[in-house]
């Protein structure tokens, strides 16, 4: 309930900062809306010249691209605002008064910063994976859709952890700021299907930044590809990949020390 | 003047190098996309055996050459620019007798691709043994060809996103102008995927376009797939840009010298 009321005060005193900042706003939308035509382009062109991408429609490309867009958003919405912000905590020692806060300084972190616009984001990567499941010509039966939502919030999950971990890191290793362009820098793997890519970089994004846990496997539940043990396995790692992440946050957080002393 | 440059280039080197783990990151950025592409379009290859002509080996070899022309004829004026303008800090270099965009600005970049194309040499060797591409049909006379066409790129690109930076005079949206801008190239450059496989008007248009002359020109050329007159009418046309591109960055950059007020002061 307290962590309700905190989001709420979040996201309302995230506002008022954007409202600050009005005309850029509309300037993002409009550029966020042109690169929304190029992903559409490149998928025509892609699609013009075969009818399968490693055996997935155009639809279901779509519906990636949609699904893609929701990890994009939790990026640019959350991961970086909030790291900009703690690495500077860190760096000027302002993260004492984080930790004195009475609330769970991990909370804290990762979610003081909200860029609010990008919520249009997430209705518009709604749209394109329900228009995505429409194009494509198989019937996606209740479960399969269950399923795909379940596994999607388990891969934001995994990833939510492995920044938790990036930015833990910092505790130890206070130049440490290029924490998330690894993150980043692996992103676009997501918007293809990772089954085209070849065995290594589809290791790397399976296994040491798994963007394709997020984007692919989701997708994978949605045609009806998965099994349920491996359904089970990834909601198992995802939770077991949140632990060991807090964990690694405490122990982190041991280790902060302040910037003057 | 002579002096002047090599010891710019001396602080500009000094100076990036001390990035040099902020760089390796940047590269790592940056190669990810061209080798999602490289991953895709061959996998659509293999399965149909061609894609309008080109093979799968077509494919790889043209990324793996794109991973070499994009880094030379690329520039990252916006990012070490603009905020001098915004923040006022340009007023320092303004009173020196040098142009700080044609010399400063160059030899900064030019640091900053000597370190990441150093950087780049060993990523693209493990490259080539991933993906072992066929390199049979690149002769000496392209590889020499596509020199001076990607000096001539880079030169083009470097003066037009310098004009693009210069207009930090007049709003402070230039970053958005730039996203804009950077969004163009990508369709019209042959970033995505070679230009014959884009769809006809975009090809049409992109043939009076200086953007093409940054990767898909000099890559082509180091492949050999141009003709005698194709190869002309490309160099015509980078000269064409040259100027245009010349007289362009110094009429933006006259008018907004003007109206510069150096924030702060």
């Amino acid at each position: 309930m307290q962590t309700l009321k905190l989001l709420s005060a979040f996201f309302k005193m995230n506002v008022q900062m954007s409202l600050a900042y009005r005309a850029d706003t509309v300037v993002n939308i409009l550029l966020n809306i042109m690169w929304l035509g190029w992903e559409l382009l490149s998928l025509n062109i892609i699609f013009s010249n075969t009818e399968t991408l490693g055996g997935w429609g155009l639809g279901e490309l779509i519906a990636l691209l949609g699904v893609f867009r929701l990890v994009n958003t939790l990026m640019i919405a959350l991961i970086w605002p909030n790291t900009e912000k703690f690495n500077q905590s860190i760096r000027d020692g302002s993260m004492d008064y984080t930790i004195l806060q009475p609330v769970n300084s991990m909370f804290l972190v990762t979610f003081s910063r909200i860029t609010v616009w990008r919520f249009w984001d997430l209705i518009l990567a709604v749209i394109l994976i329900v228009v995505g499941i429409n194009m494509a010509d198989q019937v996606t039966s209740a479960p399969q859709v269950l399923t795909f939502i379940l596994l999607a919030i388990t891969g934001m999950i995994i990833i939510y952890s492995l920044w938790i971990v990036l930015i833990a890191l910092t505790f130890w290793f206070v130049k440490f700021d290029n924490n998330v362009t690894i993150l980043q820098a692996l992103l676009d793997a997501g918007r293809y299907p990772a089954t085209v890519y070849p065995v290594w970089l589809r290791i790397i994004v399976t296994f040491i930044i798994p963007i394709a846990v997020a984007t692919t496997v989701p997708l994978q539940a949605l045609r009806g590809e998965l099994e349920a043990p491996q359904i089970l396995t990834f909601i198992l790692v995802s939770i077991v990949s949140f632990f060991l992440a807090s964990r690694i946050w405490k122990a982190g957080l041991k280790q902060y020390s302040g910037a003057s002393s | 003047m002579f002096l002047i440059f090599k010891r710019l280039w001396q602080v500009n080197w000094a100076e990036q190098w001390q990035y040099r783990a902020n760089l390796l990151m940047y590269l790592l950025y940056w190669l990810v996309s061209p080798i999602i592409y490289l991953a895709v379009w061959t996998s659509i290859a293999n399965v149909k055996g061609s894609v309008n002509g080109f093979t799968a080996n077509d494919f790889v070899t043209y990324y793996m050459v794109l991973l070499i022309c994009d880094q030379i004829t690329s520039n990252i004026v916006i990012h070490t620019f603009a905020y001098k303008i915004q923040d006022g800090s340009l007023s320092g270099e303004l009173i020196k007798p040098i142009h700080p965009l044609l010399t400063n600005g160059l030899v900064n970049n030019i640091a900053f691709k000597m370190l990441t194309i150093i950087g780049l040499i060993p990523i693209w060797i493990i490259l080539f043994f991933l993906f072992k591409p066929d390199f049979s049909g690149v002769s000496l006379s392209g590889v020499l060809l596509s020199i001076p066409a990607m000096i001539l790129g880079f030169f083009i690109g470097y003066l037009l996103s310098a004009a693009i930076t210069s207009l930090a005079f007049w709003t402070t949206r230039v970053y958005s102008i730039h996203e804009f801008y950077f969004a163009i190239i990508l369709l019209f450059s042959g970033q995505f995927v070679p230009l014959p496989l884009m769809p006809k008007v975009i090809q049409d248009i992109a043939q009076f376009l200086p953007f093409q002359l940054f990767m898909y020109y000099p890559i082509q050329l180091i492949l050999g797939k141009l003709s005698a007159e194709q190869i002309i009418q490309g160099y015509i046309m980078a000269g064409v840009w040259l100027v245009v591109s010349i007289l362009f960055f110094n009429w933006v950059w006259r008018n907004g010298v003007k109206r510069y007020s150096a924030v702060g002061a």
